[in-house]
């Protein structure tokens, strides 16, 4: 450390040079709200059924046309370090439950934007988080009684699909608008086809593949059960049915040793022998292979010519996939033991799969292993642009985990805003039978709920203020009315004339509509939002060392990964 | 000027008056800065690191070094409290507190006129009386799990929030129940801390056995075992290339061949012992037992396909640290060889499974009997959070620890600080001389904690010392403050417990740093400058 003799008397007189010290309510604290109300902004319009896409260059120049938060807020690369707090807890519930991204975000910021005003009254910020905490607290005794009663378990989700396809629905639908009927079946299909029917066995979101192909419309997507890849077959057999396989890790070719070997020969008559003996090992090779029934080879590795020739010659299929992880998903598809080195394989290192073809979809060719016991199913994907198949898939990834936070727990809650106006009015309630200063930071807290069901309609381009109105007076008969979008149903709400098919923006019965919202997401969601809007308010002096250049410090992670 | 400019026209220098005003204005800048975080209602700093990374926390000797102070004076205090942290674990932030408040009563009798090293007298002459009152102030303990429970939350609580501190104090006496044994040292080392970023901090908890953070590398190798044999080893189970240069010659496929099966027979062999050894070991009355390897050393794709074979759980590369902790916890030995290998050197657990979280593979080794290791699983959001918790949870163990070892503790809350204040008064009064104003300042300075505690807990600072001070002298039984109401309170009977060792530490070192400073009439600098123009 270079020391100085210092000059100036201070506290940032002792810091080492281009380190920033802010401290105080003014410095530190609002500052901090302030930046994050500002990432709260750029991802308000892209919220709901009827958010605007964003257009966001990376620092590698690739360009993202996305309306999901977590990508948005993953590629424009925040600094300011309370915002950071907010993305870090976004990116938490991306990992904990991988939807609702957007919900963290602006909760948080509304939460925080409602704790200025407070702070600014007077309040300390302790005794803000405190009643913050509180309402936490009373939020999660709430939730569950909103509860709508489905009969979802664990084990029925394969016989109430259509519930299920509603789920998955709602979530797509804030994404892809209009999509959302068909790509929800369409997920929903998939899932279900490699769900396990007892309990026990948990859904893996990595088993429902997508492959995206260009070209097309999204309405000519698919369901394959089993795997496509954008691989060509290495040999001359290109369809095989009723298929057996054997999987290998290793490069299909004639064995070698590790230490370096040399062939020593000694005459021209050795080398022809030599190159005999090995033709003949290979071919010893793989007849043993197709005498044990075998007609198709799955390679993590090369294939050499001359195996290729054998396997041609006894009318072998050869696959070759690059990914070690695709690999390992073919073995799981067609239940097969990855081999790692060449050899005949016993009974039950074999996989068996009902068909693998190449076929053409659009001018991609693909290799597709359609089995229909398979634990993976894939959805091929068509779009005409990269950027609408990008999006796609983040909708999709969205559904699927959406779906395994169904298998974790089923409990729905009603969608459209109705689960958070219903919150806002019993919050409320609650906050007027709190003795002390934090009733109104609950009542904040009750608040900032509305913002939801505002959000959704001042994006759809309705007066918000009319719609929470409406809500509010509806929801002393019915703690279900939410704000939907589309034809609305008589019954629930006044307007019979609108009967049409035109799509229309009111409240109504989210029951009826069947909007519904998973508690779990919701839980999370709230949970994390929370605890990072009293993080940022618990700080009141920041530090921030001089940037560093250079490269990021490399994360050791999966250390243990030899792929 | 100073003489060293003519010496080296590039030195700089600070004298005399100047130098002493640096080393008190630093001082007490430091000491203003880490004021608002002691106690437990102390608040937080939010620190950036230079990659953008964020860390909250209201740890002293965190804050300390991810500061980056550049202050020579700041930097030799940071030092200080970075040696009180590595020996006792705790007290970072008092210390930095009570060196900048010593050095500012000694500022005050100095301005007078009063020489410095009549100030650092008194300064000595207070610390030997202080360190006499605090043996007057033990409290002897038992170690019995009340006790401890209350001494790890004294300090956790410091820390972490309410909530945070009181998930973590549990574990952390269990954790140290677990390990302790009567008469000897606590190894901390023995408890392994393993991160999740996951869930809430709520899901903390204690694992009576072991966590590693990596998973088994075969995808038929099972991912949950109940009654676990536990064979720990450090082979080689993967080809490894001969230190000399070798090579093979062949001159046919067949003979290739063999030279491959060769090649791999003297890795296979071991693998054979190991599989023959489970077959041996999980046979008869234990057949439904299951084995595990975990292996130092590497294992290598074929190894593990034999192993799967046999359904035993393969882990390898396990770090060297948690060799040791894995026999402590399960029992058995680490085995270097696999030679002669028997049932005893074998550990057992009940449970046995891998968690995945994303990209990361835990493994669980649960349900040891009886273990002397034990892995303190932490949860939290994020990363920040993950951090905040270890710092802590280090610090915790640590009090614990030292108070097992001191066999008894102080009372907290600032208690000792008014106790010992009151009790330098009066000495004072046997002291002659000019020393006494040294005495005098000691006394002043030590008010410092109790005062901070109650400024940070939205108290007047005034007011509750001499509320304390009055119920001190009415009752003379020890009192701290309240923080809740700013009222005096019996640290005793609430369990607000300080360690002794801490506070010895901090009346040691904060005495003689702040004795240094105040003794220095030159800073210099050699010139350096030129490789920098502008000197910076």
């Amino acid at each position: 450390m270079a020391l100085r003799v210092p000059k100036a008397p201070g506290f940032a007189s002792m810091m080492k040079e281009g380190s920033k010290y802010m401290h105080g309510l003014d410095e530190a604290v609002y500052r901090n709200i302030g930046a994050c109300k500002e990432l709260s902004e750029t991802t308000t319009s892209s919220f709901g059924p009827n958010g605007l896409n964003k257009m966001v260059i990376n620092h590698i120049e690739k360009l993202f046309v996305t309306n999901d938060a977590a990508s948005i807020l993953r590629e424009i690369d925040v600094v300011h370090p309370a915002a950071k707090i907010l993305m870090l807890a976004s990116d938490m519930q991306e990992k904990e439950i991988g939807d609702g991204t957007n919900y963290v975000i602006l909760f948080g910021a509304k939460l925080l934007e409602n704790a200025e005003s407070l702070l600014r009254m007077g309040l300390s910020p302790s005794e803000i988080i405190d009643g913050f905490n509180l309402a936490l607290k009373k939020t999660s005794e709430l939730l569950p009684t909103f509860e709508i009663k489905m009969n979802l378990t664990k084990e029925n989700l394969r016989d109430n699909q259509v519930i299920v396809s509603k789920v998955l629905q709602t979530a797509i639908g804030s994404k892809l608008f209009g999509y959302h009927e068909f790509l929800g079946d369409l997920v929903t299909k998939a899932c279900l086809a490699v769900t396990g029917s007892d309990a026990s066995s948990s859904f893996n979101v990595d088993n429902v593949r997508i492959c995206k192909i260009l070209g097309g419309g999204l309405l000519q997507s698919t369901v394959v059960p089993g795997m496509v890849l954008k691989r060509e077959i290495e040999s001359e057999i290109t369809k095989t049915n009723q298929a057996r396989i054997a999987v290998f890790s290793c490069p299909i070719d004639i064995q070698v040793t590790e230490t370096k070997g040399t062939v020593l020969l000694k005459s021209a008559d050795e080398l022809l022998a030599f190159s005999k003996d090995e033709e003949a090992s290979i071919e010893s090779q793989i007849k043993s292979l197709a005498e044990a029934g075998i007609n198709v080879i799955v390679s993590g590795g090369k294939v050499g010519e001359m195996a290729l020739h054998f396997l041609n010659k006894y009318k072998i299929m050869a696959v070759r996939l690059l990914s070690k992880f695709d690999l390992r998903r073919v073995a799981k598809t067609i239940d097969a033991v990855v081999l790692p080195k060449l050899r005949t394989p016993t009974h039950d290192e074999m996989g068996a799969c009902d068909s693998i073809y190449i076929d053409e979809i659009g001018e991609t060719q693909v290799v597709i292993f359609k089995h229909a016991k398979s634990h993976i199913s894939t959805l091929v994907l068509r779009g005409s642009t990269d950027q609408i198949l990008d999006d796609c898939e983040r909708a999709i990834d969205d559904a699927v985990n959406n779906f395994k936070a169904l298998t974790r727990d089923p409990m729905l809650l009603p969608g459209g805003g109705a689960t958070e106006i219903e919150l806002a009015s019993k919050l409320s309630e609650y906050a007027r039978t709190c003795p002390g200063i934090e009733q109104y930071a609950i009542q904040r807290y009750a608040e900032t709920f509305e913002f939801i069901p505002k959000i959704l309609a001042e994006n759809s381009g309705v007066k918000s203020t009319e719609i929470l109105a409406k809500l509010y007076v509806g929801h002393h008969d019915n703690p279900n009315l939410g704000f939907v979008i589309g034809p609305t149903q008589s019954g629930t709400t006044e307007s019979d004339a609108t009967q049409s098919n035109d799509v229309t923006y009111d409240t109504g019965d989210v029951k009826v509509h069947e909007l519904y919202d998973l508690f779990i997401t919701k839980k999370w969601a709230i949970l994390f939002a929370t605890k990072a809007a009293c993080t940022v308010l618990s700080v009141d002096e920041i530090i921030c060392a001089k940037p560093a250049g250079g490269p990021k410090p490399k994360e050791n992670k999966g250390w243990d990964n030899d792929d | 000027m100073s003489a060293i400019t003519t010496l080296n026209p590039k030195a700089e220098s600070a004298r005399q008056a100047q130098a002493l005003a640096i080393n008190i204005s630093a001082a007490r800048g430091l000491a203003e800065m880490l004021k608002t975080n002691l106690g437990p209602k102390g608040t937080m700093k939010m620190l950036v690191s230079g990659a953008g990374d964020i860390k909250i926390t209201k740890d002293g000797n965190t804050l300390l070094h991810e500061m980056q102070v550049q202050h020579p004076t700041a930097a030799l205090i940071a030092r200080a409290a970075t040696a009180q942290d590595d020996i006792t674990g705790d007290g970072t932030t008092s210390i930095v507190l009570l060196i900048g408040e010593l050095l500012k009563q000694a500022d005050l009798y100095i301005a007078e006129g009063l020489h410095p090293r009549i100030v650092s007298e008194g300064f000595e002459l207070a610390k030997k009386e202080a360190l006499q009152i605090l043996d007057k102030c033990k409290i002897p303990i038992t170690t019995d799990r009340e006790t401890l429970v209350q001494i790890a939350r004294t300090s956790l609580r410091t820390k972490l929030s309410t909530e945070n501190a009181d998930i973590l104090t549990d574990i952390v006496v269990d954790a140290i129940l677990a390990l302790y044994e009567q008469g000897k040292p606590v190894d901390l080392n023995m408890v392994e801390i393993m991160e999740m970023q996951h869930r809430t901090e709520a899901d903390s908890r204690l694992v009576r056995g072991i966590v590693l953070d990596h998973g088994g590398r075969h995808p038929s190798m099972p991912k949950a075992l109940k009654n676990a044999f536990i064979l720990t080893c450090n082979v080689s189970l993967e080809y490894e290339k001969t230190e000399v240069n070798a090579g093979f010659f062949y001159k046919n496929a067949e003979e290739r061949d063999r030279l491959v099966a060769s090649e791999r027979k003297f890795i296979d062999d071991r693998v054979q012992k190991i599989v023959e050894l489970k077959r041996k070991v999980c046979s008869g009355a234990d057949k439904d037992k299951s084995f595990v390897v975990i292996n130092q050393k590497g294992v290598d794709p074929f190894s593990l396909d034999v192993l799967a074979k046999d359904g035993i759980l393969a882990l390898r590369r396990a770090k060297r640290r948690n060799m040791e902790r894995i026999t402590l916890a399960c029992g058995g030995e680490a085995m270097n060889s696999v030679e002669n290998l028997t049932k005893d050197c074998l550990g057992f657990a009940e449970d046995v499974y891998e968690h995945v979280l994303g990209e990361e593979k835990f493994t669980f080794i649960e349900g040891c009997k009886n273990p002397k290791s034990v892995t303190v699983l932490l949860k939290g959001s994020t990363k920040y959070i993950l951090n905040q918790l270890k710092d802590a949870l280090r610090d915790g163990l640590r009090s614990v620890t030292n108070a097992l070892e001191d066999g008894c503790v102080v009372p907290g809350g600032g208690a000792y600080e008014i106790v010992a204040h009151q009790a330098l008064t009066q000495y004072k009064e046997q002291v002659k001389g000019r020393a006494r104003l040294g005495v005098q300042a000691f006394a002043e300075a030590l008010l410092i904690i109790p005062k901070a505690i109650a400024q940070n807990a939205g108290h007047d600072q005034q007011e509750t010392i001499v509320k304390l001070q009055h119920e001190y002298a009415t009752s003379k039984t020890p009192v701290g403050i309240d923080i809740a109401t700013g009222e005096a309170m019996e640290p005793k009977s609430l369990g607000i417990l300080d360690n002794y060792r801490v506070k010895k530490q901090l009346i040691h070192s904060s005495t003689s740093i702040a004795t240094n400073l105040i003794l220095v009439d030159e800073i210099l600098r050699a010139g350096l400058s030129s490789l920098r123009p502008g000197g910076q």
